[in-house]
């Protein structure tokens, strides 16, 4: 059930790099970054689960505050710059 | 019960990002983001935290997914305010705006007293510049 999940997470990783890659705004490629640190998130908890090793659990705690305040702070960005 | 819960969170992760890839809309690409994938996180989170033992990391995974849930929604906010009122982005708003209703009417309140011309002011200029990037 974990190989499914995985998968799965890799598939959706996909449409979210090809949302980076190729969205038309600068809000596009946010959205593309923000559902890969998504993705990355629920791969550090799909291995923990895997191994039930949780050396790498603090990252999603980190990977998440991160998320957050660099998203803020592109929107301020878009806000000010107009595009 | 863990992996199920892995499972159903990466199941609504990858619906997340096939309305990314699909959606017509950058707003509707926000909608789709940020509402699959913050339950699908938390569910995988809770998942982890199921099936953990260690007190330390089934903490940790709770208070990944509180922040979760406090962050995402917020930050989503603050992305779909922020696009809107750049206007860089063809946005097909219907139905009720509040928000162009509540910038109308603080444009009126501002208007006579401090500016005799309504696109005079700071806030004028950023609506007088929509027009002229309506690009993508």
């Amino acid at each position: 059930m974990i190989v499914a999940s995985y998968v799965l997470v890799c598939l959706a990783a996909l449409g979210f790099g090809y949302r980076l890659l190729a969205g038309p705004s600068l809000t596009d490629r946010v959205i593309g970054i923000d559902g890969l640190l998504i993705v990355g998130i629920t791969a550090i908890v799909l291995r923990a689960m895997e191994t039930g090793e949780g050396a790498f659990l603090p990252v999603t705690l980190v990977v998440t505050l991160v998320g957050f305040v660099s998203t803020a702070v592109v929107a301020r960005f878009i806000e000010g710059r107009g595009r | 019960m863990g992996p199920a819960l892995a499972l159903l969170g990466a199941a609504l992760t990858l619906l997340a990002a096939i309305g990314v890839v699909r959606f017509p809309d950058v707003l509707a690409r926000m909608h789709a983001l940020t509402k699959a994938s913050t339950v699908g996180v938390v569910l995988a989170l809770l998942g982890g935290a199921v099936t953990l033992d260690h007190p330390n990391d089934v903490t940790t995974l709770l208070l990944a997914a509180a922040l979760q849930l406090l962050t995402l929604p917020v930050a989503a906010n603050l992305m779909s305010r922020a696009t809107y009122m750049a206007r860089g982005i063809a946005s097909h708003v219907d139905g009720v705006d509040e928000l162009a209703e509540h910038r109308a009417s603080e444009e009126v309140d501002a208007g006579p007293g401090s500016a005799p011309a309504p696109d005079a002011p700071a806030h004028g200029s950023r609506v007088r510049r929509s027009g002229d990037d309506a690009t993508q």
